[in-house]
């Protein structure tokens, strides 16, 4: 008996194998939020809001009271959603930031499997393009980054202005590109107040919560922050000794991928990220389920293509200029390092030539991809660019474009000069 | 921390063997102005029950306890006043309250009252302190040619707001709580002015330090009024037969504001009260007291933030019911009624509110009025057989020969949120056409120990279940279970 039973079992584990696995493996997850970012065609989205609500929303703008509104998009509708002014830099009264919660009111509730997604009001970029096309490059540089698309914003059918939707950070997010979403999610939370000493991951002391809620503001499990591994990442990347560093780092960062974010901010020239002008900023931090093992996410890539038209942005700066309590400790360690330097280096390189793949020259000369987005995203956002006068005019927008396609043709070659030269002169000292 | 070794020297002297018991009828007459305190001094001059058990005890003296009321159609007593040093002039004594007299034409009368609390709740609470000093008010009460009555109160550790709080535009939370005064030249028709409770519910109009229980009912705490300034006429007819109360006030009370909720307008409250049943009938029946109050606020939806009625959970304070926009009009509506006998006393008390939300829709139309309903029915009995009062009085005194009063209480209430009108697809937010039913169920159970006039321990267990779950903080749709303990003291 004990044996027919075990033969039934070895056959049925047999024709398990035998199965069509390559069928099974092959059929690609459908993301229903997809469409949503779908970044081949300009969206329409029409809110339906209370007027003494929507009036609130611009005067009070600096609060953060949500709103009730009903979301209409593709002659799909969602009731009972939240709406609140969002943003730090970019908060605006006359075009207000928007966080748009589709659970805010029921937990459970979800727009195309989405809790929330933010829109953009691009108030600090003419162009409306640069943090689209900074995520983009994130992505097709294989990392990890937030999909953005551009939508026409319509309060009771009437135009609002033209915003990015920009899709959230939070646990469907986590949950589609790193597979799990029960851990500590931070966002940095960058102190932006007259006179403040930034944040460069310098050890501030043993008290954990030196480092929790501020700057690691936690996004989930709020009530259960475990700041003690924030601490103790800070103290290693800090406090631990020369011999030891590489080994001990390890436990708490995935150093190559942190320098391949690092140089892709760098060739996008990020004036407000990682090495930005006033310390580090503008990511999200979050810890693998049962490990100490943190993962930098890249957020709010406005400030990005810094100095368009010129593309001889620093790919240094801030990490061998700059005032020196601005500079990333970091950073300022992990370049010491040749092999990091070296994938630094190679990083940025990569970035130039993806940047510029597809480009020729001659007598009919090819825009590389960089470029090629740039003018498609363009063309699909003019119109509704120009009918939003409401930050910028007309022509800021068309300059700030033209000013894009310049950066775009001579960022690569900029960067590899430099990369060129710093090879020659080796690892930070 | 300097508080706490306060209250326990404070402890360690009162509950001394010493001239408590002589302490005198001084009690401020100021006191007896509220329509709150009003419903309990029945409690205190209900006619005798024939059917009392003889064995019940007797206080050793009837010398009321320091927030204990006189009989408020009384006079002034100005021999009860003279007692002592007898004569005019500017006298101090330190008896019941210190107190500065001059002859029987003034009298100025210093109070206190301290609540410390040990809480614990459910598991992951958010800002549920394990200590806090709930209370911590001091006050002036005391009368003026024996006609004018006053009362002065103040709450020392209200919580200030943060830097991000007033940012925020959110409004700080009076520290002033009873500023007013009372004028009893027409017995039957007293006026009072000043800031002082909304003549409305029986349980928010019992003093905190009287209630049965650690925390009033959730519907005393989150429809009914409670303090707001105003004028008001009150009196009573026959032998407390009939009571009335009828004020206009600035707005509707502090129950109905917050940091971040504006709260109703100028209202208009009443309130009646009766024992229906003393002249037909005898025994315990005669012994019920049945009330009835109404309430109406000018609602308006100036402040952009919603302007309804919240409820929150009883210890943790979570918010189970989120204000909703409203602009009209808000209705209240109470029923009670109040029964001792002997070592037993029950009460039960229906509240009903209704707010408008004139253009209130996401398309500025008007929407079915939101609507908050509770009740609660409770139960005391005294284990050591004394009478049942607010406050209870014990036959002996801890350290003075007894233990004390010891009673035990039960309750069960109800607080839940809706809208009226035929039901659609109900949702959530602040605007929905259909408020999604929201509530909390509450059963309490506890213990009083009285241990002398000054001093009271109470012990309750509270059950909470809230009917949406997505407002449950407790995973999987769970009760809350909370315990506190309470050490009352009162000057």
């Amino acid at each position: 008996m004990l044996l027919n039973r075990a033969r039934a079992f070895i056959l049925v584990l047999a024709v398990a194998a035998l199965l069509p696995r390559a069928v099974v493996s092959q059929t690609p997850a459908v993301d229903p939020s997809d469409a949503l970012f779908d970044d081949t065609v300009l969206h329409d989205i029409n809110l339906t809001i209370n007027d003494r609500d929507l009036a609130s929303l611009h005067v009070n703008f600096l609060s953060n009271e949500y709103y009730p509104v009903n979301f209409a998009w593709r002659g799909m509708s969602l009731q009972g959603v939240g709406i609140r002014s969002r943003g730090t830099g970019s908060r605006s009264g006359v075009k207000p930031g928007l966080r748009i919660d589709f659970d805010r009111y029921a937990t459970e509730q979800r727009f195309l499997g989405l809790k929330s997604v933010i829109f953009r009001n691009q108030t600090q970029d003419p162009s409306h393009l640069r943090e689209r096309l900074s995520m983009l490059f994130f992505r097709r540089m294989g990392m990890k980054a937030e999909r953005e698309a551009h939508a026409r914003l319509f309060f009771k059918n009437s135009y609002a202005g033209l915003y990015s939707i920009v899709e959230s950070v939070d646990k469907v997010f986590l949950k589609k590109n790193f597979g799990e979403d029960t851990s500590n999610l931070y966002e940095f939370a960058f102190d932006n107040s007259v006179g403040h000493v930034p944040f460069v991951f310098k050890y501030l002391g043993s008290d954990a919560n030196l480092y929790v809620p501020v700057p690691f503001k936690p996004e989930t499990k709020e009530n259960d922050t475990q700041p003690q591994f924030i601490e103790r990442l800070i103290w290693t990347i800090d406090q631990a000794g020369d011999a030891s560093w590489r080994q001990t780092i390890a436990e708490f960062l995935d150093l190559p991928k942190f320098i391949r974010h690092l140089a892709i901010e760098s060739f996008l020239a990020e004036e407000d990220g990682l090495t930005g002008d006033y310390g580090p900023n503008n990511f999200y931090f979050y810890r693998y389920e049962g490990k100490s093992l943190f993962q930098f996410i890249p957020w709010d890539k406005s400030n990005t293509f810094w100095e368009a038209p010129s593309p001889n942005y620093f790919i240094l700066r801030n990490v061998e200029d700059g005032p020196v309590d601005h500079r990333n400790r970091l950073v300022q360690r992990a370049l010491k390092y040749p092999d990091l330097w070296t994938l630094y280096l190679d990083t940025l390189e990569e970035c130039a030539n993806s940047a510029s793949a597809g480009a020729t020259t001659g007598a009919n000369p090819q825009p590389g991809w960089l470029a090629a987005e740039i003018q498609r995203e363009y063309l699909q956002i003019r119109d509704a660019a120009l009918a939003d006068t409401l930050i910028f005019t007309n022509a800021e927008f068309e300059k700030a474009i033209a000013d894009l396609k310049v950066f775009a043709a001579g960022r690569s070659d900029a960067v590899k000069a430099q990369v060129a030269a710093y090879r020659a002169r080796g690892p930070l000292p | 921390m300097l508080i706490r070794l306060l209250l326990a020297a404070w402890l360690c002297v009162i509950a001394a063997p010493g001239e408590a018991a002589d302490v005198q009828n001084d009690q401020p007459t100021a006191d007896a102005a509220k329509p709150g305190k009003k419903a309990k001094a029945k409690d205190q001059s209900k006619p005798n029950d024939p059917a009392k058990p003889k064995k019940q005890k007797k206080p050793k003296s009837n010398v009321p306890a320091p927030d204990e009321l006189i009989d408020p159609d009384g006079p002034i007593d100005p021999n009860l006043v003279e007692q002592g040093d007898g004569g005019g002039g500017w006298r101090f004594s330190w008896k019941q309250h210190p107190s500065v007299r001059y002859g029987s034409v003034f009298r100025l009368d210093g109070q206190a009252k301290f609540q410390e609390d040990a809480r614990s709740t459910y598991e992951g609470a958010v800002d549920v302190p394990g200590w806090e000093l709930h209370r911590n008010r001091i006050g002036i009460s005391g009368h003026l040619f024996k006609k004018v009555e006053y009362e002065v109160e103040r709450e020392l550790t209200e919580k200030e707001l943060t830097d991000k709080d007033i940012l925020a535009g959110v409004t700080p939370a009076s520290h002033w709580k009873d500023v007013n005064v009372n004028l009893t030249f027409v017995k039957n028709a007293q006026v009072q002015v000043g800031k002082f409770k909304v003549p409305f519910g029986l349980d928010q109009l019992t003093g905190v330090t009287r209630n049965d229980f650690i925390f009033r009912s959730l519907g005393a705490n989150y429809l009914a009024p409670a303090r707001d300034i105003g004028a008001m006429v009150h009196g009573r007819f026959f032998k407390h037969g009939l009571n009335y109360w009828a004020g206009v006030f600035q707005h509707d009370g502090d129950n109905a504001r917050s940091k971040k909720i504006q709260g109703g307008d100028q209202t208009f409250a009443a309130r009646v009260t009766g024992m229906p049943f003393r002249k037909i009938a005898s025994g315990s029946i005669a012994a019920i007291e049945v009330g009835s109050s109404f309430a109406i606020s000018a609602l308006s939806d100036d402040s952009f933030r919603p302007n309804g009625l919240r409820g929150r959970t009883v210890v943790s304070q979570d918010t189970f019911a989120e204000p909703v926009y409203v602009k009209g009009r808000r209705r209240r509506w109470e029923a009670d009624a109040d029964w001792a006998a002997g070592p037993f006393a029950a009460r039960t008390e229906y509240t009903w509110v209704s707010d408008d939300r004139n253009g209130q829709g996401l398309g500025d139309e008007n929407l079915p009025d939101a609507r908050a309903r509770s009740w609660y029915v409770a139960g005391v009995w005294v284990v050591t057989a004394e009478d049942k009062m607010r406050p209870l009085r014990p036959a002996a005194d801890f350290l003075q020969g007894g233990w004390g009063a010891v009673e035990v209480v039960a309750r069960m209430e109800r607080l839940w949120y809706d809208s009226v009108g035929p039901a659609g697809v109900a949702f959530r937010n602040p605007r929905a056409e259909t408020i999604l039913p929201t509530g909390d169920r509450v059963v309490t159970v506890g213990a009083n120990w009285i241990l002398n006039r000054f001093t009271k321990l109470q012990v309750n267990v509270i059950r909470e279940h809230l009917e949406d779950s997505d407002r449950n903080p407790v995973t999987n749709g769970g009760a809350l279970w909370s315990r506190i303990v309470r050490l009352q003291f009162v000057l």
